[in-house]
């Protein structure tokens, strides 16, 4: 038996973590995960902080889903405080949601095609990206991380030739879309590459808890959480779900997803075609806490918020998909024959690492004893 | 002569994301795309420290990177070009507060700074094109020196 260790800087990761692959020959007997690389103590900076500074850090969470972050702490505020947000603004924050699902699922495939060395579809993937990071910067005025979102409503209105330039590229992007999914689906070597490997079923998922697109690619389609959201609620919208759970259907669902996305935001259009008014109420926002869960990108992301009568908050819990999704992965690996395939069903799980590192662990001085940082304990 | 004349054309280039939000990340990795196309200026982007000639850091330095930043650093061939981008790289940003040692010039030497949180695509290629030909060979020049130097002493 052999150790293989990849990372922290490794032509195929982006972000720094350390997997240690147990190998035998290329067969891939099991796997450590050593995380810690980007743990800043996020969530003890927000602490004491007036919900306006609060917003900024949210947003930084992480970097490729940042929306969704915001998305979720606003309206988790929003729920507890009983704060009634105008109807522009509701489908504003949706369409830029949704564009910002497109842009992660679309690098989640690029990764992906580039880590299986299929080179062309991980640039179509690409290009296909910049339209969407165009129309981002077009609504929020920033391509990351854009500081639109607010405790009751956003910053800025879109206007009629906004409306149409959206359009004009949502359908150009579905046709570049349909052109790669056809590419996916009908490719020989890339079914050779993903299909049967990194294979998750029921079990295993339940095992895990793994949420997103990877429950999803193993036939749990109510692990959406877009489904029980009051907005969403009001739009046609159907989950994407596969049933064989390996590589090959993860990268399927995002790309049906993507295709969803595109149907969703010109449903959100329509009905913002129909509302007046303005964008933003003046928050009052009252003491209390509250907990609030929203689909993000790579799966369910849920926020716990205190705060006082003034807005200054208390305490905040943030729990990401990929701590879940990290622990599906070890499973997975049991299904891998060579390395390459470790790597690139790593990448098929589109994991965000600075999403997922939060943990506080306090000791007492005194006694020596360790507990966890939970959100009751103020 | 020639590898003089081609190392200045031709560069690798390291990522090292030293725990910043992933946004820098993502727009380098963007500069891929066929809209900037990082690669018909000769760059490429392959994220091996022992073969790079540039080194891009973006985020503020986290406690588990302190030794190895400078551990790596050390790992790439001379002459090489560290580029700091990003606020976070910078100052350290809107993490200052927290368990973060920024910035990054503390530990390494660098030579030039980007700000922005994040900057655009087109920023960062335009840095590297400004930057990176002139300290090639600026650090070539050192290097050659210091040989000489060395050898000259020697014969003494």
């Amino acid at each position: 038996m052999n150790v293989v260790p990849i990372g922290p800087i490794h032509p195929i990761l982006k972000e720094p973590i350390r997997l240690k692959l147990i190998v035998e020959g290329e067969q891939v007997l099991g796997s450590e995960v050593e995380m810690g690389y980007v743990h800043r103590g996020i969530e003890r900076i927000i602490e004491g902080k007036h919900h306006l500074k609060g917003i900024h850090l949210v947003e930084r969470v992480c970097g490729i889903c940042s929306y969704i972050h915001t998305y979720t702490f606003a309206e988790c505020i929003e729920n507890y405080s009983k704060i009634e947000i105008p109807d522009k603004a509701k489908y504003l924050r949706v369409i830029t949601c949704e564009l910002e699902r497109i842009h992660s699922h679309l690098i989640a495939s690029a990764v992906y095609n580039f880590s299986i060395e299929h080179e062309t579809l991980g640039m179509w993937g690409l290009n296909a990206r910049e339209h969407v990071m165009d129309l981002l910067e077009m609504i929020t005025g920033n391509r990351v991380n854009m500081g639109y979102n607010l405790v009751g409503g956003v910053r800025a209105d879109i206007n009629k030739e906004m409306i149409d330039k959206i359009h004009n590229k949502l359908n150009e992007l579905r046709d570049d879309l349909k052109n790669i999914v056809a590419a996916f689906e009908t490719g020989p070597l890339i079914g050779l590459r993903g299909k049967g490997i990194g294979v998750i079923k029921y079990k295993g998922i339940m095992k895990t808890r793994a949420v997103g697109p990877i429950a999803r690619a193993a036939a749990l389609p109510e692990s959406d959480w877009r489904l029980r959201h009051p907005v969403y609620k009001t739009f046609k919208f159907k989950p994407v779900w596969f049933e064989n759970g390996d590589c090959h259907d993860r990268m399927e669902v995002r790309h049906h997803e993507v295709l969803g996305s595109i149907d969703l935001i010109e449903q959100a259009l329509e009905a913002y075609n129909e509302c007046a008014g303005d964008v933003r109420v003046k928050a009052d926002i009252k003491g209390g806490e509250g907990e609030w869960r929203n689909e993000a990108h790579r799966g369910e992301v849920t926020y716990k918020v205190a705060t006082t009568n003034n807005g200054i908050i208390k305490r905040i819990l943030v729990r990401t998909p990929t701590v879940m999704n990290i622990e599906a992965m070890k499973i997975m690996f049991r299904t891998c024959p060579t390395i390459s395939d470790a790597v690139t069903t790593y990448t098929s799980i589109d994991p965000c690492v600075s999403c997922t590192e939060r943990t506080i662990i306090l000791k007492d001085s005194k006694t020596g004893k360790t507990s966890n940082y939970s959100f009751n304990l103020i | 002569m020639i590898k003089e004349f081609f190392r200045k054309r031709s560069l690798n280039l390291c990522i090292i994301n030293t725990g910043g939000c992933n946004g820098c990340d993502i727009e380098i990795v963007s500069t891929l795309a066929p809209k900037f196309d990082i690669e018909q200026y000769g760059i490429y982007v392959h994220n091996n420290p022992r073969e790079a000639d540039i080194l891009v850091i973006t985020g503020p330095v986290t406690l588990p990177w302190k030794d190895k930043l400078v551990e790596i650093y050390n790992k790439v061939p001379e002459p090489k070009i560290v580029i700091a981008v990003g606020a976070c790289a910078l100052s350290g940003g809107i993490f200052k507060e927290g368990n973060v040692y920024a910035p990054v010039d503390k530990f390494v030497h660098v030579d030039a700074k980007l700000p922005g949180c994040p900057p655009r695509p087109s920023e960062i290629i335009d840095a590297i094109l400004k930057i990176v030909p002139d300290a090639i060979a600026l650090r070539e020049k050192a290097i050659k020196n210091e040989e000489k130097e060395i050898s000259s002493e020697n014969l003494n």
